[in-house]
């Protein structure tokens, strides 16, 4: 009954939704396909395959533990400890690096190479275009993240060992609880890499400059690192992107705390929309005419 | 290149406005306090003193052992909050094979990060050294050497109320009298609760040379001029400490002369 009704009404629900998907799937597979072909993608994920299986194998020869670090101390003797320290070091500006070399070259390169006009003659507009880029972007940073997170975990736990670790509040914990935990602080770190993500989409659109877009947000993560560090200022901790990559201590005590994380998720996003808003907003309104 | 200096300028001064409204807020914002400290330190070392007790073959309770620890940041005037490399923590706890010493603690050293993260290192006479042999003999870390601990940035704020006197003690190793038969005498207040004040009767074998009153806030050094003039025949002198705050030497302290 209802059904014949309404019948019309979703058919043109669903034409005007399969022209968007269309709209918003051809360049994205345009997108992928023109970072399948890249060089510098590729040699990023092989990099992110067999850099942290040299620092591991490297670690783990060394007979002084890296103290200085948390979970330096005991990273030479327990493999969770070890995919910790590379985790700690990783945030510092590893991850970062890791999404901008895809996200700060993205739209940059488009001016570059003077082919705006090119690809917008296609029938598609600056919106789609700009999203395609971006889930692209995402769609990067999570793989890289992935691949990153499961060589060192996998190279640790296989070259180390899988002891139980002691944890941030000194409790013991068993191997499975430590692995699950482990994984999950490499995942948690994925809300602030979308962060600097978006961050460099957006110094990416605006330089026009892939040198600006990837070595930025670097610099950037580091300055928010040193502010972050410092001691009388810390009120302005919670707004900076890099705290979240520090959200999963809370996972290793006992009792265990995620304020941090769903702060870090808060944080995280609003760097992300706030980057994209800017990055789209300069996009669209951009007079794109020549070369 | 005017519209990227424009926004390059116009993202300083954000920045600069944003860290002046923080400084101007203070710095007490910080979640690093005392009794967070003092909480997240009892149960880390707590936890860590179990399972090295175990890694010695020996079977401890974290109830058994009732750790109980006093911060303290950097001296008497500042307060105690905020990171740094200049936190103490004064902590006790009960194990029938390793005695605290008089005063009662033992002082850790503490360097907390602005993260809520902080690594600890104890007095090696009680926790040990970097290195210890386990139950099959195998030589291994000492988790109680040094150690890291976190802790929840909203977890309990309310003080522990765990006090403890600091350790007066005396620094000089000798008496070296000028010509006049002048002398003085160093001494040194440790962190702690309420300072060290009390007296000092000086003797020089037979002869009392009488008391100095003395009064210093902790984590703090003195030199107080000896009340009588050291006889020249004399090669000894003996300092007995009445503290009255603080927790002084319980047995007399003797110090050679050194000739001017």
């Amino acid at each position: 009954m209802s059904a014949t009704t309404t019948s019309p009404l979703n058919t043109v629900e669903a034409t005007s939704d399969t022209t968007r998907r269309a709209g918003l799937f051809a360049p994205l597979r345009w997108e992928v396909r023109k970072l399948r072909a890249q060089y510098r993608a590729k040699a990023v994920l092989l990099g992110a395959v067999v850099l942290p299986i040299i620092i591991v194998v490297v670690i783990h020869g060394q007979s002084r533990p890296p103290k200085d670090t948390l979970f330096g101390r005991f990273a030479t003797v327990n493999g969770f400890a070890l995919a910790l320290l590379v985790l700690g070091f990783a945030a510092q500006w590893v991850i970062p690096l890791l999404t901008a070399v895809v996200a700060g070259d993205i739209f940059a390169s488009e001016d570059q190479h003077g082919t705006w006009k090119t690809v917008l003659t296609r029938s598609t507009s600056r919106g789609s275009l700009f999203w395609a880029k971006t889930l692209t972007t995402a769609g990067f940073a999570v793989l890289v993240l992935v691949v990153l997170a499961t060589a060192t975990i996998a190279s640790s736990v296989l070259i180390v060992g899988h002891q139980p670790l002691i944890g941030l509040s000194g409790q013991t914990i068993p191997a499975t609880e430590a692995l699950r935990l482990v994984a999950l602080s490499w995942a948690v770190m994925l809300p602030p890499m979308l962060g600097f993500t978006c961050l460099a989409i957006l110094l990416s659109v605006w330089s026009r400059n892939p040198a600006v877009g990837i070595a930025a947000p670097v610099v950037i993560g580091m300055v928010m690192q040193l502010v972050g560090a410092v001691g009388g200022v810390e009120a302005i901790r919670p707004f900076l992107l890099t705290t979240p990559f520090e959200a999963w201590h809370g996972l290793f005590a006992d009792p265990r705390f995620t304020g941090p994380l769903s702060q870090g998720l808060l944080t995280s996003a609003a760097w992300c929309a706030l980057s994209l808003g800017a990055a789209f907003a300069m996009l669209r309104r951009r007079d794109i005419t020549g070369g | 290149m005017r519209r990227t200096i424009l926004v390059i300028l116009a993202a300083l001064v954000a920045v600069i406005a944003l860290g002046s409204a923080v400084i101007a807020t203070g710095g007490d914002s910080s979640t690093v306090t005392r009794p967070r400290l003092e909480r997240s330190l009892t149960t880390t070392f707590t936890n860590l003193y179990v399972t090295t007790a175990h890694l010695r073959g020996r079977d401890i309770t974290a109830a058994s052992l009732n750790a109980q620890a006093m911060c303290d940041k950097a001296g008497a005037e500042n307060k105690d909050i905020g990171p740094g490399g200049d936190w103490n923590c004064l902590m006790s706890w009960t194990d029938p094979e390793v005695p605290m010493p008089p005063e009662g603690y033992g002082k850790f050293e503490l360097n907390v990060h602005s993260n809520d993260c902080y690594t600890a290192g104890g007095p090696s006479k009680l926790t040990g050294f970097l290195t210890m042999t386990d139950t099959q003999g195998r030589v291994v870390t000492n988790p109680l050497f040094e150690f890291d601990g976190c802790f929840d940035a909203d977890s309990d704020n309310t003080p522990t109320g765990v006090v403890y006197p600091s350790l007066l003690a005396v620094a000089s190793t000798v008496v070296t009298p000028d010509s006049n038969g002048n002398a003085s005498l160093q001494v040194t207040c440790g962190s702690g609760d309420q300072g060290c004040s009390g007296t000092i009767a000086v003797a020089a074998g037979d002869t009392n040379l009488g008391t100095m009153p003395i009064d210093l806030a902790e984590e703090s050094t003195t030199t107080v001029p000896l009340p009588g003039k050291v006889p020249t025949s004399a090669s000894e002198i003996t300092f007995t400490v009445h503290a009255r705050t603080g927790f002084g030497p319980l047995s007399p302290v003797t110090l050679p002369v050194q000739a001017p």
